[in-house]
This record gives structure tokens, C-alpha cells and sequence, in this order.
């Protein structure tokens, strides 16, 4: 099975999609340690993102992912996970 | 918030209007279809309704919702509070209290009424549930379908603090919603956002609907709703609707903006749903306790925005009640229903004449009831064309599928008394 | 006009028991009523636990149609209005029914039954374009929110303002809220208020698997429901319906009624924060509190229990507890403070006026009802919530609070004789 890997790319998109938030994938890249709150996602838009995931690689996200606060913690421990899965 | 500015009594005051309708989506293009009689009923064209027998609403076509709301806030609620959260924008810009955070949030409050829900978010988490799996289950079906996401999202998206409340009715909710407002300005809130936004023209919503034998499932539109007539043949359901910036007259005097009319008197009773003949007593009674409450005699009605179901029984009922409530005065002052042109939307109706009454008494018009040119009541109903006339004191009636009475007297400006 | 607003009558449907001598037996013992759900069949749930009400509306007298095709929650609550009625002692649509009002509230109203007809519908979620043939004639009764106030309206003979309340989780409150002002303010003489919701449901349950709200707990659910404890993870789903019988003081006086308290004051603001989230200072709510007290003069030291929201989510709790203490400050360490939601669950809609009966039933036995499965302290929630056992205790003045998705903060103020009022 090819490991996947969920890109800062992706993440804009599932951003959009689950939360309505429009952000730059470039900008994210850059700030992808500051908190979520700065981007306007809230619980309710990351547990959207959280779903979309878990649906699409039909698997648990640790509880964990939910209450990550910045993109990069949340993409490594999804990735992570992946990874794992894989 | 209680504290007393100046030595008048609190009494609410329309400062903004906003509106979402099937034949306007601002004030002056919903007066211009209103007062010029324009019907715009037609068949249904929501995605996956054109087999039900349900043919013909009035729907708000070409609405774009992301000119007005934010994406964030679009994601996670259904068209009716795309409806509502527009018109209240559209009220607050009206009422010059559109930019910004509120410097007094507590002092800003709204209220809704809801019959309908987030009908078309629930239908889509349903297929998503049942289809699928709960897994498939978003988070926003928590927030989106339940019948307080207006006022909710409201409050969050300008910062209003103030009281919060929502009444889950039949029609006469839309008037009752009012009374909260101003109930809440006399109790000691500045200023309230309030009225009524429904969209229950999605396919299972309709489903839903197809039991009331008031509704109306003739597929011409121009025959489909007309009340007060012979051929009355029930009602035709809309969506959109409209919300009010009502705020404690002192203060809108101090902020300078002008007070557009004066919410007066209001009174609900109950008779039980479909029983039309018994409305009467009921439909009566709330108009003399809206007159009362007003401290206005019947002579003082300039003009009566009727309830008009539609069904012959209920017609009738209207039409006594107004002659038991009003008197002689109630054969002679012009009785319209401009909803006839775009159909009922449920809570929102009233609200929806209340702001044509606003319209009325300052463009000195009474509207005229489309569609109906031949009635069969002792009324002086207003057709084909509008009729001009000094108004100074607006009658609205409403009517509700679960039994549910309301009237509201409204008069123009400041209220003198 | 402000007239003084009396509590005349009492009826309850709640999980472990239907009417007040059940309801309050569960109460004073600290049991729990929640377990793995009975009513559907909860597999590929997150949370699969709820407090259900053992109920068959054919033991309460109800008519053959309402029996048969009335919703759950619309049975709930004229089985609890009729109990209400018949402990108040009146005949609302006797003498004067168009001085009677209802006000009822509902947060979900009517979508088990929505739900129930979809699936015919949509032929298990299939179709966006859904079949009518399939659906009920009397759907409209379950898609129409203010049927619930209607059928009560009728059945007891009230034709003066009626009214159904829905904002989410407070209904309960503001809709007893909305009674206290129709009568304070000379629209009624009485009023039937209340609430009912019958939310154990695939939809209902899943809405908020997708939040993470509710418990997932499914090997203990005695004890899943845990306000204010450390270990707590959210909310167990709840059932039933409370209503009260509100009455103009004097009016009661005349005619000899026993009063049980007095609706002191009542107020609700949004937090303009968050459809679900809380913040940490719970500023609004705590103003909601003080706005109670303002209407009925009282200072805060002169509460002596406060009726928790208490939904064992981990922000609730905290905000909760942050509203009180600075509302009350110094004598919120000395009020007692429980959830009821730690035995009867979260009946969404319901709970607030469950809680309101709750309340009016401890000024009745003075006594602070518990909170169960109370063990592990958490430093963020530092008051007293009464543990496991109720706690005798001379009881005037009993508030009672709530939070609600769309930020809605609410809190209704009871006094009991001898408790201060204006």
C-alpha cells in the first residue's frame, strides 16, 4: 500500500470545504505553526476537517487530533497516524 | 440598561428594515412589487421538488447569499438563516448600526420566530446518516437544523449580547416575535433584532407539508391563492422573510435616526388549528387587545393587512372578525393582502405585512391584492391597484395553521401617545 | 404592570420516573437512570448510552389518537401538563380559558417522527427527490415546532397567547421565562409553561457524535454522567418533559391555591461567542444570574442553591462554575451547586424546566437534590455540587441556570416562603 500523506495543500482545501475558511496554501506553509485561531478555524471547523479525514482513509484519528492548535502539530500527528496505519 | 435617559416611556420603534422575499430582496424593490401588485408566484424549481404535488410557491430566486454572509458562517447553516442573517444585515445598514462591533452589546438582543427549521441541511444530514453512516454526520447538523440558528447566528455574527429568543410557531409567531421585542424594550433593552426567515421549499420539507389541508396544490399560479374569492382554494407557501431593527424610541432620538413606525399594541389568542369558524372569536378578541394595548379605538385603523388563508371558512372568519372587532369603521377601512402576489412564508408572513404596512403609511399607499379581482365578503378589500390615502395606524393579522390568532397595530413615526 | 408570578401546580416525566413523587424519590436517593439505549438499535454510535423514560402513554389515559399518532415528546408533555393541572387545582379553560396561555418549549420538537417518515421517504437515504406516497398524513403534526403548545392548549382549554419556545438547550427556562413575563406583565392569569423533547434518535445521537459531546462511556453507563468531576466526558442524552402550572398571585390567593414558590425573576443573554463554545469567564451567563436577582431585589448571599447546568461536558462545567462564582463571589463557595443531569441525563429542550420542577420540589422537601458519580475533584470547578447524596438544607431563594447551542445564556430565580421577594 503507498504510505499517503496529507499535504499543507490538502489541508487549505479540506479548510475551505469544512469550515468555509479561505486560506493561502502558501501562507499556511509559512505559518503553519501559529495557531488555528489566527486562520478563523474554531473546534467545530476542525472536527469537520477531523471527519472528512477519517472518512476518507476509513480510519480513528487519535482524540488528540481534534485538539491540536496549529496546522503543523495537527498534520504531523495525522500523518503520523497514517503512517502508522500504512 | 433599565436606567431612564429622558422622561418618555420606552416604546419600540422601527428603525431598520430587511427584507428577503420572493419579489424583492430590499426594501424599495419589495415595495416596488408590492404597491404596483406584481405576482411572482410560479412553479417550484428547487432541486429535486418537481414531482411532489406541490407545483407552485414563491420562491427567492437568484438570492446570493455569499455577497451579504461570510463563507465560515455559510458552511455551517441552512438557506433559512442565510435569509435572516441577509435581511438582518440589510436592517442594521438600515438602521445605521451596521459596522462595527456594538459598544453596549448587552444592550442589543434578537429574537426569531421559526416554523419551518433547516429543513434542507437536515434532509442532506439525513441522506448522509441513512445513506452512509453516522460517521458521515457533519458537525454543523447540530447547529444548522434546529429552530434557534437564526437567532444564534445572528448574535454571534454582529455581537449582540442582549436577550436571545426564538418562538417555534405556526404564522402568528411572526407577529408574536415582535411582541418580544417590544416587551424586551420595555423591560430595559435599547435596541432588538427581530422577525422571521423561513425556506421550506426543500423536498422533504414539502413532503412534510402536503398534509395541511389549507395548502393550495392548483398549479396555475395566477389561480393558485385567492383568498377572500369564491374560488378560494387554500394557500400558497413562500420562503425568505424579513427582520426589523426595533429600538426604544429615546434612542433613536438621541442617535438621531428616524423612527419609521411604532410597534403600538399586540394580542395572540388560540382557538385550535383548522377550525376556521372559531378564529372569529378568537381573530376578534386579539385585535381588541392589540387596540387596547395600543390605546387606539377602531375609527383610528387607516388600513388592515389581513391574515387571508384562503379557505373559504377562514375567509369568512376574517372577515366577521374584522366587523365584530372594528365595528361599522370595519366595512369601510380598505382591507388588502399583498401576500397573494408571493405566497404565505410561514412565520414570516406577518412580518413580511408588517413591513408592507410600514411602506404603506409612508409612501401614503394602500397596496393591492394580486390575483383577486371578485370577492364574496363585506370587505373593502384593495385590488388591482394601489389605493392612495393618508395612513396613519396599520392593522396586521395573522392567522396560524395550528390555531394560533395575532394582531398588531403599527403607527407610523414616532407614536404620540 | 409587574404582578407577582406564583407556582400553582407541578407535573414531570423524567427517566426512572413519570410524575413528581417519582421524580423527586430519584432525586433524594441519588440514583441514576441512565443505560444502553433501548429505543433503536445504537450500533456504529460513538455514544450509545441515554436516560430513557420507561413510558407507555396508554398507562396515563392519554386518547386512542394521541396514543397512537402523537409524537413521544407531545405525549411527554400532556401526561406532565395533566399532572400539573390536576396538582394546581384549576380548571384552566374553565372559568376564563382566554386568560390561560401556554408556553412550551422544545429544542428538537418533532424530528424522531421526522426522521422516522424520512427513511420511508428517501428509501433508507437513497433519494434527494423523496417519495410523499410514503410518508404519513399527519406528518405536518411533527414538522409544525408549535404543535407541541397547540395539543396542550386543547386538551386543557387555554385560548389566550400560545406559544412553542425553541432555543436549544435553555428552552425549558426561557419558555418558564416567557410564562413569568405573559403573566407579570397582565397577557395571562395563568399559564401552562414547560418543555418536552424526546431526542433519542440515529440523528439526534450522531449530531452530536460529531461534535464529541456526549459520553462515550458504553461499559458504565450508570455512571457516564459526571458533572464536575475530573474524569467527566461529556453529556449523556436525555429524555422526557417538566411542566408547571404559573399563576398571577392573587389569583392563586383568591382561590385558595396552595403556592408552591414564587418565579422571582427570569433573564436570558447571548454570549455572541460561539454556536457551541463557552467561553472561560462566563460573563454572560453570570450577568443572566444578576439580572434575576436585580428583578427580585435580592443580594446574591441570599441564594441558597443554585441548580446547575451541569452537562458533564468539560467546558460547560468550568464556565458554569466561573458564572456563579462571579455572580455570587465569597458565597459561591458557600452555596451548594448540582446537576440533576448527573441521574435524568441531558433532555436537550426539557432539561431546563425538569430542573425548574427539580427546583421547586427542593424548596418543597428543603432539600439540595445531588450530584451523582461526583468522585474526582477538578481544580477548574471548585464548589460545592453536593456528591451522591441529597443534603437537607433550609432553602428560600434556589436559582436555576442554563446554556444553550447559539450561545444562549438563561437563569430563572425561585422563592420559596419565606424566601425575599420585591
Amino acid at each position: 500500500m503507498i504510505t499517503t500523506e496529507v499535504t499543507v495543500d490538502e489541508l487549505a482545501v479540506l479548510m475551505k470545504k469544512a469550515a468555509g475558511i479561505t486560506v493561502d496554501p502558501q501562507e499556511l506553509k509559512q505559518a503553519a505553526g501559529s495557531p488555528f485561531d489566527c486562520f478563523g478555524l474554531d473546534s467545530l471547523g476542525l472536527l469537520g476537517i477531523v471527519g472528512e479525514l477519517e472518512n476518507r482513509y476509513g480510519l480513528s484519528l487519535p482524540p488528540d487530533s481534534e485538539r491540536c492548535k496549529s496546522p503543523r502539530e495537527f498534520l504531523d500527528l495525522v500523518n503520523s497516524t497514517l503512517k502508522a496505519g500504512a | 440598561m433599565s436606567t431612564q435617559r429622558t422622561q418618555r416611556p420606552r416604546r419600540a420603534a422601527i428603525t431598520g428594515i430587511g427584507v428577503i422575499a420572493p419579489n424583492g430582496q430590499r426594501p424599495d424593490a419589495y415595495w416596488k412589487s408590492v404597491s404596483e401588485g406584481i405576482g411572482v408566484l410560479d412553479r417550484i424549481t428547487r432541486e429535486g421538488c418537481g414531482h411532489l404535488p406541490l407545483r407552485v410557491a414563491g420562491e427567492v430566486r437568484s438570492f446570493d447569499a455569499t455577497a451579504l454572509i461570510e463563507d465560515r458562517f455559510l458552511v455551517q447553516t441552512d438557506r433559512f438563516s442565510h435569509f435572516a442573517m441577509a435581511a438582518a444585515a440589510l436592517a442594521l445598514d438600515d438602521a445605521g448600526l451596521g459596522s462595527g462591533d456594538p459598544a453596549e452589546p448587552f444592550s442589543i438582543g434578537v429574537v426569531t420566530a421559526a416554523g419551518s427549521g433547516g429543513g434542507e441541511f437536515g434532509q442532506r444530514e439525513l441522506q448522509k446518516l441513512w445513506g452512509q453512516g453516522p460517521r458521515f454526520v457533519g458537525p454543523y447538523q447540530s447547529i444548522a437544523w434546529f429552530y434557534a440558528a437564526s437567532t444564534g447566528q445572528i448574535s454571534i455574527r454582529s455581537g449582540f449580547k442582549g436577550p436571545c429568543g426564538v418562538v417555534a410557531s405556526d404564522e402568528a409567531g411572526g407577529l408574536d416575535s415582535l411582541a418580544h421585542a417590544a416587551g424586551a424594550i420595555r423591560r430595559g433593552t435599547d435596541t432588538m433584532v427581530v422577525g422571521a426567515a423561513e425556506a421550506p421549499l426543500a423536498p422533504y420539507s414539502m413532503v412534510c407539508q402536503l398534509g395541511y389541508p389549507e395548502l393550495s396544490t392548483v398549479e396555475d399560479p395566477d389561480l393558485a391563492y385567492r383568498p377572500f374569492t369564491s374560488k378560494a382554494c387554500g394557500f400558497v407557501p413562500a420562503e425568505g422573510g424579513a427582520l426589523l431593527v426595533v429600538e426604544d424610541g429615546n434612542r433613536a432620538r438621541e442617535r438621531g435616526v428616524p423612527v419609521r413606525a411604532t410597534l403600538a399594541g399586540h394580542a395572540a389568542t388560540f382557538t385550535g388549528a383548522s377550525r376556521w369558524e372559531e378564529s372569529r372569536e378568537g381573530l376578534a378578541r386579539a385585535i381588541r387587545g392589540a387596540l387596547d394595548e395600543a390605546g387606539a379605538a377602531p375609527e383610528d385603523i387607516d388600513v388592515v393587512f389581513a391574515d387571508a388563508m384562503g379557505v373559504p371558512e377562514a375567509d369568512r372568519a376574517e372577515a366577521l372578525a374584522i366587523a365584530d372587532a372594528l365595528g361599522a369603521h370595519g366595512r369601510r377601512v380598505p382591507v388588502t393582502a399583498p401576500k397573494t402576489g408571493f405566497g404565505r412564508a410561514h412565520c414570516a408572513a406577518p412580518v413580511l405585512d408588517t413591513v408592507a404596512a410600514v411602506l404603506a403609511m409612508e409612501h401614503g399607499q394602500v397596496p393591492p391584492t394580486p390575483n383577486v379581482f371578485d370577492i364574496c365578503h363585506d370587505l373593502d378589500l384593495v385590488m388591482s391597484r394601489a389605493r392612495p390615502a393618508e395612513l396613519r395606524t396599520a392593522l396586521v393579522l395573522s392567522r396560524g395553521l395550528m390555531g394560533s390568532n395575532a394582531a398588531l397595530v403599527v403607527r407610523r413615526g414616532e407614536s404620540a401617545r | 404592570m409587574t404582578r407577582r408570578v406564583a407556582v400553582t401546580g407541578i407535573g414531570v416525566v423524567a427517566p426512572g420516573g413519570t410524575g413528581a413523587t417519582a421524580f423527586w424519590d430519584l432525586l433524594s436517593a441519588g440514583r441514576t437512570a441512565t443505560r444502553g439505549i433501548t429505543l433503536f438499535d445504537p450500533s456504529g454510535l460513538r455514544s450509545r448510552i441515554a436516560a430513557e423514560c420507561d413510558f407507555d402513554p396508554f398507562d396515563h389515559g392519554l386518547d386512542p389518537d394521541l396514543c397512537q399518532h402523537a409524537d413521544r415528546y407531545i405525549q411527554f408533555a400532556v401526561v406532565a401538563a395533566g399532572e400539573a393541572v390536576r396538582d394546581s387545582g384549576l380548571d384552566p379553560g374553565g372559568d376564563d380559558g382566554w386568560r390561560t396561555a401556554v408556553s412550551l418549549g422544545s429544542a428538537v420538537g418533532g424530528t424522531t417522527r421526522l426522521e422516522h417518515d424520512y427513511v420511508q421517504v428517501s428509501e433508507h437515504g437513497s433519494r434527494w427527490d423523496v417519495d410523499h406516497r410514503a410518508a404519513d398524513s399527519k406528518l405536518h403534526l411533527a414538522f409544525q415546532p408549535s404543535t407541541l403548545a397547540a395539543v396542550v392548549a386543547e386538551r386543557f382549554g387555554a385560548r389566550g397567547p400560545v406559544q412553542t419556545v425553541s432555543t436549544g438547550c435553555t428552552s425549558g427556562l426561557d419558555a418558564v421565562g416567557y410564562g413569568f413575563h405573559t403573566i407579570a406583565e397582565g397577557r395571562a392569569d395563568v399559564c401552562i409553561a414547560g418543555a418536552s423533547d424526546s431526542p433519542i434518535s440515529p440523528i439526534t445521537m450522531a449530531c452530536f457524535d460529531a461534535i464529541k459531546a456526549t459520553s462515550p462511556n458504553n461499559d458504565d453507563p450508570e455512571h457516564a454522567s459526571r458533572p464536575f468531576d475530573a474524569h467527566r466526558d461529556g453529556f449523556v442524552m436525555g429524555e422526557g418533559a417538566a411542566v408547571l402550572v404559573l399563576e398571577e398571585y392573587e389569583h392563586a390567593r383568591a382561590r385558595g391555591a396552595q403556592i408552591h414558590c414564587e418565579i422571582g425573576g427570569y433573564a436570558t443573554f447571548g454570549n455572541a461567542y460561539h454556536m457551541t463554545g463557552l467561553t472561560t469567564e462566563g460573563l454572560e451567563m453570570a450577568r443572566a444570574i444578576d439580572s434575576t436577582l436585580d428583578q427580585a431585589r435580592l443580594d446574591p448571599t441570599l441564594i441558597d442553591y443554585v441548580n446547575a447546568h451541569g452537562s458533564g461536558t468539560r467546558q460547560n462545567d468550568r464556565h458554569e462554575t466561573a458564572a456563579v462564582k462571579r455572580s455570587l463571589g465569597a458565597h459561591a463557595y458557600d452555596t451548594p451547586m448540582s446537576s440533576i443531569k448527573s441521574m435524568v441525563g441531558h433532555s436537550l429542550g426539557a432539561i431546563g424546566a425538569i430542573e425548574v420542577v427539580a427546583c421547586v420540589l427542593a424548596l418543597k422537601h428543603q432539600a439540595v437534590p445531588p450530584t451523582a458519580n461526583y468522585e474526582t475533584p477538578d481544580p477548574e470547578c471548585d464548589l460545592d455540587y453536593v456528591p451522591r447524596t441529597a443534603r437537607p438544607r433550609k432553602l428560600r431563594n434556589v436559582l436555576s441556570v442554563g446554556s444553550g447551542f447559539g450561545g444562549f445564556q438563561s437563569a430563572v430565580l425561585l422563592t420559596g416562603p419565606g424566601g425575599r421577594n420585591r
